[in-house]
């Protein structure tokens, strides 16, 4: 799961270059880390910027997006560690001679307009990165919450260049910050990297959940069973789409470029989903992900859970199953399982795929049960997909039971 | 692991704040004065005296500052800083890039290097 050296390599470089270039010019003392800081802090910051824009050949380049994001989130809350240290050493530093003094190299009232930008950069990043952690804010709010990062940043540059002026480290970061919150704004929040669609049709396999095939318009994107789409869906007849670019998992993938995408009601926008209509206009964007892509050949073992299920469908629709297979789809009930008879009937077709379909609660033991009678567990190739506790608490099982950690490949539901 | 890292430094951030501004509030009013009592005071005449980069006096505000010991760490070369030595500095402090002042840092910086306040000349 580690990403690639090369693009992590360059990460690194980026986010250390103001503070390199900085050493030479600043004093050994605490007062002169205190300022070494702030530019370690904006280079961490700046270099995590460039890891949300959510192109796919970067993505794809870093490993894939959840990786990516996964050193975005990393690396931004380095930075943010750093710069709250930036004006605490600055201000211990002059602690010992005259503590009042030390206190005015903080106090926004009594500091100029920057020191006082500096303060509010801190809080929006304080505020945004709170909102960032609470996953379970509704997303509206927790998406109007996580703005208040960019504003920190902007807020953070406006700052730098009030201290630094025009100079090599100060142009650095707000050239890696502008560019990737003009790109991110530009090629994936508003669209422009996004290929253009229709809804051709709409199934509703379960109660909650939705099945939107979409027929491309234009050059479509290349997409593989496994693998995940940002789609965005807009007004149509009788329809109106909220417009937000959301992640979803394909569930079928045709020749000519049609892919379908499961959808189950989570959120405001994909409740209003399961009233889609033939005919809407999207925007799809990626693909993204590894999940099922390049397989080692070896007999594998399937889980998933709820809507889950959904890349092990999207492989079973395109090809038949050539290793031997168990699948276990676990689900509340099987009034609300999507696709379950669609299942049931590609298992009993495909001779090496056995399936095994289990109604359960939050509690895994039953899974896990069912797992221990798996033939060769240790020896299996493992793939999750479902939400995240039970990602966790079956993957700690496997472990527990031999397999090695690097058979156990999974996609969890908590990507934002 | 993030979320503890933004937890704990966020923690970390708020007591230092508070420590730090309780501090300012506890220390005995006019320490630095005590300490310094009685203050120097020096003209622009005997600043002076002190223009080359070997030995290098500056009046910046109401302040005299000794800054031979910074000026090879100052980030500008000491040819462009020298021959402020000997002078009275202000103008050139307060507009160092294009009429920006000198930042927070550089100001918490000066106040290691003061050496006593610039007696005015008498209005004639």
């Amino acid at each position: 799961m580690r990403a690639p050296l090369p693009p992590v390599a360059l990460l690194a470089a980026l986010a250390l270059a103001p503070a390199v270039i900085a050493l030479p010019g600043v004093p050994m003392t605490l007062a002169g880390a205190g300022a070494w800081l702030g530019w370690l802090g904006s280079g961490l910051i700046a270099a995590s910027l460039l890891l949300m824009v959510r192109e796919p050949a970067f993505a794809a380049w870093f490993g894939d997006l959840e990786r990516m994001y996964r050193w975005h989130h990393g690396m931004g809350t380095l930075g943010y560690a750093v710069l709250l240290a930036h004006p605490v050493v600055l201000a211990a530093a002059s602690l010992p001679e005259d503590p009042a003094a030390a206190w005015r190299v903080l106090s926004p009232a009594a500091q100029s307009w920057h020191t006082l930008l500096a303060w509010l950069a801190l809080l929006a990043l304080m505020a945004g990165l709170a909102a960032t952690f609470a996953v379970r804010l509704p997303y509206s709010l927790w998406r109007s919450l996580h703005a208040m990062l960019g504003i920190g940043v902007l807020l953070g540059l406006v700052h730098t260049l009030a201290i630094d002026g025009v100079s090599a480290k100060s142009m650095l970061v707000v050239a890696a910050a502008v560019i990737a919150l003009g790109w991110r704004a530009t090629r994936a929040d508003r669209g422009g990297g996004a290929r253009p669609y229709e809804v051709s049709a709409v199934q509703h396999p379960a109660p909650l959940t939705t099945e939107v095939t979409l027929r491309p318009l234009a050059a479509p994107i290349t997409v593989a069973p496994g693998q995940f789409v940002m789609a965005a869906f807009f007004d149509g007849p009788h329809f109106r789409g909220c417009g937000e670019y959301h992640p979803y998992t394909v569930s079928a993938v045709a020749p000519g470029g049609t892919l379908a995408l499961g959808i189950k009601a989570l959120g405001d926008c994909t409740r209003n989903i399961q009233s889609i209509k033939t005919g809407v206009a999207a925007r799809v964007q990626g693909a993204y992900g590894s999940f099922l892509v390049d397989r080692a050949e070896a007999p594998e073992l399937w889980i998933a859970a709820g809507i889950g299920v959904t890349p092990f469908l999207a492989l079973l629709r395109t090809q038949p199953v050539t290793r031997p297979t168990d699948f276990f789809y676990a689900f509340r009930s099987a009034d609300s399982a999507p696709y379950l008879a669609e299942l049931d009937g590609l298992g009993a077709a495909q001779p090496h795929l056995h399936t095994h379909f289990l109604a359960m609660q939050e509690d895994t033991s039953p899974l896990c049960a069912l797992l221990a009678g798996v033939h060769d567990l240790t020896d299996r190739e493992v793939y999750m997909c479902g939400p995240p506790p039970l990602i966790d608490a079956v993957g700690d099982w496997l472990r527990r039971r031999g397999v090695p950690p690097q058979h156990i490949h999974y996609e969890r539901f908590d990507f934002r | 692991m993030m979320k503890r890292i933004y937890i704990g430094s966020t923690i970390a951030f708020w007591i230092a704040v508070t420590a730090i501004w309780a501090g300012s509030l506890l220390a005995p009013p006019g320490q630095r004065a005590v300490a310094q009592s009685p203050e120097p005071s020096y003209t622009l005449q005997e600043v002076a005296a002190h223009a080359s980069a070997e030995d290098c006096w500056m009046a910046i505000g109401a302040e005299v500052y000794d800054l031979t010991a910074y000026l090879p760490h100052h980030p500008t070369p000491p040819t462009v800083i020298a021959p402020s030595c000997g002078t009275d500095a202000t103008a050139a402090y307060n507009t160092k890039n294009r009429g920006r002042p000198h930042s927070p840092y550089a100001a918490s910086l000066l106040e290691k290097y003061r050496i006593g306040r610039l007696e005015q000349a008498p209005t004639p």
